[in-house]
């Protein structure tokens, strides 16, 4: 735990406090460049041998199929046709014609038949033969080739012959540098963003009174959980405990990402998630978004489907939301009483949600969170371009706005009423599953018992048996033989 | 949205409390609930099979999903043990294609 607290304060001085960025940067690049270079240089090194090995390979088999045939030459000197005629296989072996092979055994063999040899002469025939056509097939195929190949080769230069490893390689080169300017990218966004709102007299600073995630003296204010994702916290407040904010980033640093980014674009998302005191928070359960994210959500979250139900309708008499926007909610009432005048005005009213709506993802308070902590409030909003932070300050003032309202919020007794009834219910039902999942706990150990000892009176049967037998065979063997009377005499 | 006056004068103090700040303290994430690494285990699989089946072109993407994955890497303690282990097979598939005995099919060009 210690360690893992250690590598993201590391990370997290190194963003902020910046002094090296320019000479990493090109230590980096220089070891990259360099390890590449070295492995472009073997390769080609390699490469070059390789090619020549095939020519060797190829002198090799031609200096032995040369040797071979001289020595054959030389046990073959009374018969002068023989050498004629193996003569012509070696001349013809400089420009080579794939039909010679074919006509070379015929040619042999009709000399043969008008000179008419036997015996010796027909063995050295045939082994000539298999030479003759194993040599010329041989070299023929791969002399048209290999010439060819040859020609080739020495004409095309290093990097025609390996595309694929120059095309692999340029690849992992763009990669590792789209890494560090992706990285710098993300970096300056997530800084941005909190220098906006974060730093000196912002927003935040005024709210609560510990920020980042150090000892609150001279800590960095972000901490880097990867190269996308940044969280910013913050502590200090009056009816919360504490605020967490996670900047999700698109994954400039993944050149892979890129790519498919272009063909599906991520949004880039700032999540902010406020923790409530025990005390501080009523029974709301609460939740906005656009209409399909809503109805997603209430799917999806367990507190939105135990509690919350959609609210197509608006109430009339007030002002509301637009259209796009969806509510879920527990009651009319508390939807009313989050969404209060204020709000609509500045935020979700018809007007404004033309300009700021945009920014606008989903809201979800509840004080039966699925998860550790119960009594949660969630933001969501689209970060805007770095140099237009501004656009979402409304937004992010919406947040410490609706902690004072959360905390200072009191249920009229009706509909703590009925919330209060809900829930009981709820935690009876949740109960009730937990007693029935005890039970079939000890239902299921005693079963398991019962069959180990089972299992043991079995095997213990078995043995009972084994002994029983046993005795009944030493009664038998005692009923067998004669009885010998013990006389004790005294 | 709302200017400082009307947010002081509804919080009519200082809404920072110094006495309830807490420390951060990072949420546990078990290794299971984490989402799963696709590139690492893409890199596993072409690995493999560059090295098994001696096919160059799988060992060069496996060395690119490597690359990928070690971009991506959240949790240097939890996550590199995977991907130096596909690291591993990447570049012994490179070597062995390279520097090591030819496919047959491959003098055949």
């Amino acid at each position: 735990m210690a360690a893992r607290g250690n590598s993201p304060r590391r990370w997290a001085q190194a963003v902020t406090v910046n002094l090296l960025s320019g000479r990493d940067l090109i230590w980096y690049i220089f070891g990259v460049l360099s390890i590449l270079s070295i492995l472009t240089h073997e390769l080609s090194r390699h490469s070059v041998h390789a090619a020549g090995a095939d020519f060797e390979g190829f002198d090799f088999e031609e200096d032995e199929s040369d040797d071979e045939r001289d020595h054959t030459f030389t046990i073959l000197p009374p018969s002068p046709p023989v050498t004629t005629q193996s003569h012509t296989p070696e001349s013809h072996h400089g420009p080579p014609k794939p039909s010679d092979p074919v006509t070379k055994p015929s040619k042999i063999e009709e000399e043969w038949d008008e000179d008419e040899f036997e015996g010796f002469s027909t063995q050295i025939h045939d082994d000539l033969e298999d030479e003759v056509n194993s040599s010329t097939e041989g070299s023929a195929s791969e002399t048209p080739n290999l010439d060819s190949s040859i020609e080739k080769k020495q004409k095309k230069s290093f990097p025609g012959s390996y595309p694929l490893e120059i095309l692999c390689v340029s690849f992992l080169v763009a990669f590792a540098v789209n890494f560090f300017t992706g990285k710098k990218e993300n970096e300056r966004i997530a800084l941005a963003w909190v220098a906006k709102f974060a730093g000196k007299d912002a927003i935040f600073e005024k709210n609560f009174s510990l920020l980042g995630t150090g000892d609150g003296m001279n800590t960095p204010l972000l901490l880097k959980e990867g190269q996308d994702v940044f969280k910013f916290y913050a502590s200090g407040r009056r009816y919360c405990q504490r605020l967490l904010a996670t900047l999700e980033l698109k994954n400039r640093h993944d050149l892979i990402s890129k790519i498919v980014d272009l063909v599906l674009p991520k949004e880039e998302t700032i999540t902010f998630e406020v923790v409530m005191n025990d005390d501080a928070m009523e029974n709301i359960v609460f939740a906005m978004g656009k209409k399909k994210l809503a109805k997603s959500m209430h799917k999806e979250e367990f507190d939105l489907q135990r509690y919350a139900g959609l609210m197509t309708n608006a109430p009339h008499g007030r002002k509301w939301v637009p259209e796009e926007l969806l509510v879920v909610s527990e009651s009319k009432e508390i939807a009313g009483d989050m969404l209060n005048d204020a709000v609509l005005d500045q935020v979700f009213g018809e007007k404004a949600y033309q300009k700021f709506g945009k920014w606008f993802i989903s809201m979800h308070f509840s004080d039966q969170h699925y998860g550790s902590q119960k009594k949660v409030l969630k933001f969501k909003f689209i970060i805007p371009n770095q140099n237009d932070m501004g656009d979402m300050t409304r937004l992010v003032a919406l947040v410490p706005y609706y902690i004072d309202l959360v905390g200072r919020y009191k249920l009229s007794s009706q509909a703590r009423t009925k919330t209060v009834a809900s829930r009981t219910k709820a935690a009876q039902e949740a109960y009730r599953e937990m007693q029935n999942a005890r039970q079939e706990e000890l239902q299921k150990r005693k079963a398991e018992k019962k069959r180990l000892a089972d299992e043991a009176s079995v095997k213990l049967s078995a043995e009972a048996m084994r002994k029983r037998e046993e005795k009944d065979r030493a009664r038998q063997m005692k009923k067998g033989a004669p009885k010998v009377k013990m006389l004790r005499s005294h | 949205m709302k200017d400082t006056s009307s947010s002081s004068s509804n919080s009519s103090a200082d809404p920072r409390q110094p006495s309830t700040a807490r420390p951060y303290v990072p949420p546990r994430v078990s290794p299971q609930d984490l989402p799963m690494d696709y590139s690492g285990f893409l890199a596993m699989l072409f690995a493999v099979s560059g090295v098994m089946f001696r096919y160059k072109i799988c060992s060069w993407i496996a060395m690119i999903f490597c690359a990928q994955s070690l971009a991506n890497m959240k949790n240097i303690e939890n996550d590199l043990k995977q991907i130096s282990m596909a690291m591993m097979f990447a570049i012994m598939g490179v070597v062995t294609n390279y520097f090591g005995p030819a496919r047959p099919s491959a003098t055949k060009r």
